[in-house]
């Protein structure tokens, strides 16, 4: 089993209702992009479908799905937005 | 630097106050209010949520962007927690030699707003029932709420 990191995932809205709280620590794979952090979340969560459109924040920044993460990064998973 | 989110009713006097000034001959601004209807089904309340500090971030940028293209004084506010219906949720102004500038700098930060914040609403209808806008479909929602007992013993 290759290198792990812990990474803390910030939920938001229908995310965060249905994990119950808003945010998940996960351990993934050393070199796991921001995108593929889905995959480790909650069956709750990952039942919703992630929509096509949703960004990516890597502590704090915005970024791309293919960013690579790096040990204690926090990613925030931003739905498509409805504020206004 | 002002404060751009807030859990408090906004007022917009003191929105237009952040924005005056005397060589600035137009001065325009914009509440969004809970209107009472929703696709045909009444509103009692919308609650936002908001990723706190991008939000105030994204929002300082739009606020830049605006004084950056139409040369005046720019402020911006949006609620964070339950607005009920006809209260406003959020207020843009702004503050320029002339009224053209005033009103497209009005347009420029409230539909920047809603396009880039990361802010979300939860509404709230009068038959008890709520529901976020947020790009997940209804149905996988549907299921989510009716587990959400089980879900949240899942930490």
């Amino acid at each position: 089993m290759g290198t792990q990191i812990r990474v803390t995932v910030r939920l938001f809205a229908s995310l965060r209702d249905a994990a119950g709280m808003d945010r998940v620590e996960l351990r993934v794979p050393a070199g796991t992009p921001a995108g593929a952090v889905w995959g480790h979340l909650p069956d709750a969560v990952v039942d919703l479908g992630l929509p096509t459109t949703t960004r990516y924040a890597v502590n704090q920044e915005w970024t791309v799905p293919g960013a690579t993460l790096r040990d204690g990064d926090e990613v925030a998973l931003i739905l498509p937005v409805s504020g206004g | 630097m002002a404060e751009h989110l807030t859990d408090s009713p906004l007022a917009a006097e003191a929105v237009l106050a952040g924005v005056g000034d005397p060589e600035h001959g137009g001065t325009a601004c914009f509440l969004g209010t809970t209107r009472r209807e929703s696709e045909s089904r009444e509103v009692v309340a919308i609650e936002y949520e908001a990723h706190r500090a991008m939000a105030e971030e994204e929002i300082v940028r739009i606020v830049s962007e605006a004084g950056d293209r139409f040369g005046g004084t720019m402020a911006a506010i949006h609620r964070v927690g339950r607005v009920e219906v006809g209260e406003p949720s959020v207020i843009v102004a702004a503050s320029t030699p002339h009224r053209p500038e005033a009103f497209a700098a009005c347009r420029f930060l409230i539909d920047g707003i809603k396009a880039r914040a990361p802010i979300w609403k939860r509404i709230h209808y009068v038959d008890g029932n709520a529901e976020w806008i947020d790009g997940i479909s209804e149905s996988a929602r549907g299921t989510a709420h009716i587990n959400h007992g089980q879900s949240a013993a899942w930490g």
